[in-house]
């Protein structure tokens, strides 16, 4: 055992490094960034509406990936939500679009879901493959055009709304972590998640019906991916077939940094909250750090490097 | 070149005249094209603009050569002026982000902001607390929905898109002695820079040169079909005099089919600059001229016209800048007024 191992098993660094990384890079924004407003309510706000949506999307993608699946397929499902919901809404109330942006979502996460479980088709390539056809249907959906969605009642809702002074898209993203936290560490669905990625034969000796379970998880990221299409919908009051398309490395970084193993049976939720929320403080600070783009990114990708290595370092090993 | 597209998803607000008489770049309320070189921060205002403390953020779109230099051009006006630049951002073509880089810069409360809207309909919304906020906005070539000017920004800054099209037609008819064939190969798809540059060349060739004619059109949404496209174009039309092509990246196609079919009578004109279809020009080959924009001065002009609008100026709501006709004779300078760059080593001294 080296001396990094002991180090890090003596933090538990393979679990907390989320959190460690997150304290780090926060106390370091604010020792650099004090007298920029880094600190202020706004600043801190605007991280957290910002990830709203990833946050979502991540937490579809820890289920996926802790019952041993992946999606690949949520951004482009972002897009085609949103546009569902934009271009519903123009003709139909409030409710019926945003009910079809989530069936959208939901449907194609059942057909990733089906070809997953019952084709008996690798979800990294089934998404791989619904990616490319789901972000042609979007561009197809309206011809590339752009589609408002200005309703007030919409946009208050799912996005620049807020209810007792606390912006709605900071509830959204409260409610979908404490009902996904709940749902995968206390429900026996969230248990059966967790043995079919962990060990998929021996579930299914146990009685877990793992088929449905592949169904269910690549559905629910589906759905995910759905409710994130709505909320960018909110946010920017329009729909755009790009929505979603920039996400995919973000959220499965975030997921992954957040303590969800890539080859199943173990995840967080409120890791993957932790995750989402450490890279859009990375976006904001070092913006506000007036670093060049090029640099930005050079900074981002080195400290999701390291966070990413060392999460998924084996210390037993 | 990936920039300019966006902006035409975006079913822009400009409009163009057709008519070769009346031919023009226009705004998006029908206003006039300004000369770029007529926006300007005269050095006893740029002197007493140094005392106040302003600071701008750049918050563009992608990265690319292009924004470079339009970032330089900008980002040295400023510098004239004593405005310091508080974040820069890339929004990579993600409309959610370019909102998230506007609240983050936000944080910082720039005087001004530089950006080229990604979208009407997406940067409404994006752009309002900045407008709220009195915030001097300029925007590169696109205009939030609903948008007013004086009130709500100071300026669009835009590329002659007629101009560049027009120059294209006029280079590739200068080198053709003004008779022949051409190939017209257009970019197929609804985007308002390219759809502006192919019809501008379209109708200068069809209105200004009576003893030329288009006599092959072929749209491209795909850059990695040109060369098939053009060697289609070839097989129909064998004696083609002259091609023009959309923008540099298929161009590359479409020099690489005339190579293969050792064809060395068929001018290439296209649009925006590129190493590999320069070297083919100032090595002799079939490539006689690229047309580009001054996107230094489109940098310039924008960080002018933000500072003239919180001095309380009066600042033309649309502005043009010139476009530049690159042959082998002015590569040198070519490259420098487009892009304030040295041309790259390959093409000096050939």
């Amino acid at each position: 055992m080296n001396s990094f191992q002991k180090i890090s098993q003596a933090l538990n660094l393979k679990s907390n490094i989320v959190y460690l990384g997150f304290l780090v890079i926060f106390s370091f924004f604010v020792i650099m960034l004090y007298d920029d407003g880094f600190l202020s309510t706004r600043n801190l706000s605007n991280i957290i509406l910002q990830t709203a949506p990833s946050t979502i999307m991540a937490i579809g993608l820890v289920f996926a990936l802790s019952a041993g699946e992946i999606d690949l397929s949520f951004g482009s499902i972002v897009a085609v939500s949103a546009l569902t919901t934009a271009v519903v809404m123009q003709d139909y109330p409030i409710f019926i679009a945003v009910t079809a942006g989530m069936m959208s979502g939901l449907a194609i996460g059942a057909l990733n879901g089906t070809l997953v479980a019952y084709l008996k088709l690798p979800s990294f390539l089934v998404t791989l493959a619904t990616m490319g056809l789901f972000a042609g249907v979007a561009r197809a959906m309206t011809n590339l055009r752009s589609i408002p969605a200005i309703d007030p009642s919409f946009t208050g809702i799912f996005g620049s709304g807020k209810l007792f002074g606390v912006p709605s898209l900071i509830i959204w993203t409260f409610v979908a972590v404490v009902v996904g936290h709940i749902v995968y560490r206390e429900s026996k669905f969230g248990a059966h998640v967790i043995a079919t990625g962990d060990n998929a034969r021996a579930a299914q000796v146990s009685g877990i019906r793992v088929n449905r379970i592949r169904l269910y998880v690549l559905s629910l990221s589906g759905a995910c991916a759905g409710l994130a299409g709505i909320l960018y919908t909110g946010r920017i009051q329009a729909a755009k077939y790009t929505l979603g398309e920039a996400d995919l490395m973000t959220v499965i970084a975030a997921v992954i940094v957040g303590g969800t193993a890539l080859n199943g049976g173990k995840g967080s939720i409120i890791g993957a909250l932790a995750g989402s929320l450490l890279m859009g403080m990375l976006n904001n600070g070092l913006i506000l750090m007036q670093y060049s783009v090029s640099q930005q990114m050079m900074v981002r990708g080195l400290i999701i490097l390291i966070a990413v290595a060392i999460s998924l370092r084996d210390t037993s090993r | 070149m990936k920039y300019k597209s966006l902006i035409g998803a975006t079913a822009m607000l400009f409009a163009l005249t057709a008519s070769s008489v009346l031919a023009e770049t226009v705004g998006p309320g029908g206003e006039s094209a300004t000369k770029s070189s007529t926006v300007i921060v005269s050095d006893e205002l740029a002197k007493s603009v140094s005392s106040k403390g302003y600071t701008a953020a750049l918050l563009w779109h992608d990265q690319s050569e292009f924004v470079n230099a339009v970032s330089l051009g900008a980002t040295d006006e400023f510098a004239r002026m004593g405005i310091k630049i508080v974040a820069t951002t890339s929004a990579g073509f993600d409309a959610a982000k370019q909102r998230s880089d506007i609240e983050n810069a936000m944080i910082k409360s720039p005087n001004i902001i530089l950006s080229l809207p990604l979208d009407p309909d997406t940067s409404a919304a994006a752009f309002a607390e900045a407008r709220d906020a009195g915030v001097s906005l300029v925007f590169l070539s696109n205009l939030p929905s609903n948008y007013k000017h004086p009130t709500d920004y100071a300026a669009i800054v835009t590329d002659d898109l007629f101009q560049m099209g027009k120059q294209a037609a006029d280079a590739l008819a200068n080198s053709m002695g003004g008779k022949g064939t051409v190939g017209w190969i257009f970019h197929d798809a609804s985007y308002y820079v390219t759809n502006q540059r192919d019809n501008a060349f379209k109708t200068t060739i069809e209105n200004d040169y009576p003893n030329m004619s288009i006599v092959a059109e072929q749209g491209i949404s795909d850059p990695a079909r040109a060369e098939e496209i053009a060697n289609a174009m070839l097989i129909k039309n064998p004696d083609l005099g002259g091609i023009y092509v959309t923008w540099a990246g298929p161009a590359e196609g479409v020099l690489a089919a005339l190579r293969s079919n050792g064809n060395k009578t068929t001018k290439i004109v296209t649009l925006d600059l590129s190493e590999p279809i320069a070297l083919d020009m100032v090595s002799g080959g079939n490539v006689v001229a690229l047309i580009a924009d001054e996107a230094y001065e489109l940098g310039r002009a924008m960080a002018a016209a933000a500072v003239l609008k919180l001095e309380g100026k009066d600042v033309p709501p649309f502005v043009v800048a010139p476009a530049v006709t690159v042959t082998a004779d002015n590569i040198s300078e070519g490259w420098m007024k487009s892009l304030h760059a040295e041309a790259p080593k390959s093409l000096m001294g050939k």
